[in-house]
């Protein structure tokens, strides 16, 4: 595999390879020359090993993929978290170690794809009606189960819209992630935060007022 | 409506009403991520409440940060 970095082609390093890592990587990178050849070894190595590690924590969501498959997804998010970086770089200000803010890009890379594998064959409902209570709670909460999620649904029913109603569903009761639902959305990650956000809000405000949610004041914990 | 679909519990309903005040985007929440875990790993009783409120409400981005967390940790344990 070749990885086109800026201005140079670099081949990729085995997996486990540590090479020496510069000084300075903003510079290293940004310069032309052997040593940015070098640094790009070095970055693609790091990548390599993040994203591995992120496949291996989220290996249960991979049990249908084959040893090699998962080789490849592992290195593709790797790739993938190389060039973002590179995109990146000049962000890069140092409040951190930058061996830390570019694992961070292979990671959310590799989660990403692991997460849109694992819901790839699986359809996600989008319609907005209020799901129901679960009717067989554990013993040990079964009156609290039964009093809040009835609250909770009723309040889904009167205070949010159709679309927070739709974004709720599907990321709180029927758990989908949300970068796969923002993919079959056509949406971001941020915007459905934010939809989730203002009806969390929205049903606070409801259940507090109903007395099923003890007030927070301005001084809270 | 189809079999899937899961029905509200005790923990759907604390998850729907979890407060998430102060408001960090995820986009902000990836942003200082970095800076966060090396914090936390310097320090365990840093705090920082934007980011500890969205990590409790957003799985992606806490398995995200656990995983860096995890990653940068063993890093500083192998470092000479």
């Amino acid at each position: 595999m070749t990885l086109r970095g800026p201005d140079v082609h670099v081949r990729s390093a085995p997996a486990g390879t540590r090479w020496p890592e510069p000084a300075d990587w903003v510079t290293a990178l940004s310069l032309p020359g052997p040593e940015q050849e070098e640094a790009l070894r070095s970055l693609h190595t790091l990548m390599l090993r993040a994203s591995h590690h992120q496949v291996r924590r989220m290996r249960s969501a991979l049990h249908d993929l084959g040893e090699d498959r998962i080789v490849e997804l592992a290195n593709e998010a790797a790739d993938d978290a190389m060039m973002a970086v590179l995109a990146k770089l000049p962000t890069f200000e140092g409040r951190s170690r930058f061996t830390t803010w570019a694992y961070k890009f292979a990671i959310f890379q590799c989660a990403t794809a692991v997460r849109q594998y694992e819901w790839q064959h699986r359809d996600v409902e989008l319609d907005d009606a209020v799901p129901q209570v679960a009717s067989a709670p554990s013993p040990d909460d079964l009156a609290e189960a039964g009093d809040l999620a009835s609250a909770v649904c009723d309040a889904m029913m009167h205070v949010l819209t159709p679309h927070q109603r739709r974004v709720t569903v599907a990321l709180l009761v029927d758990e989908v992630p949300i970068d796969v639902l923002a993919d079959r959305l056509g949406t971001t990650r941020n915007a459905l935060y934010k939809t989730l956000h203002d009806a969390r809000k929205r049903l606070r405000a409801q259940l507090v007022a109903s007395g099923h949610l003890p007030a927070v004041g301005p001084g809270r914990p | 409506m189809n079999s899937s679909r899961k029905h509200v519990d005790l923990r759907a309903a604390r998850l729907l009403t979890l407060d998430t005040e102060p408001y960090l985007s995820c986009a902000e929440c990836f942003d200082r991520m970095d800076e966060y875990v090396e914090a936390l790993l310097a320090d365990p009783a840093y705090d920082d409440e934007r980011m500890r409120t969205h990590l409790t409400a957003c799985p992606a981005c806490a398995e995200e940060a656990q995983s860096l967390m995890l990653l940068v940790a063993e890093d500083q344990s192998t470092t000479p």
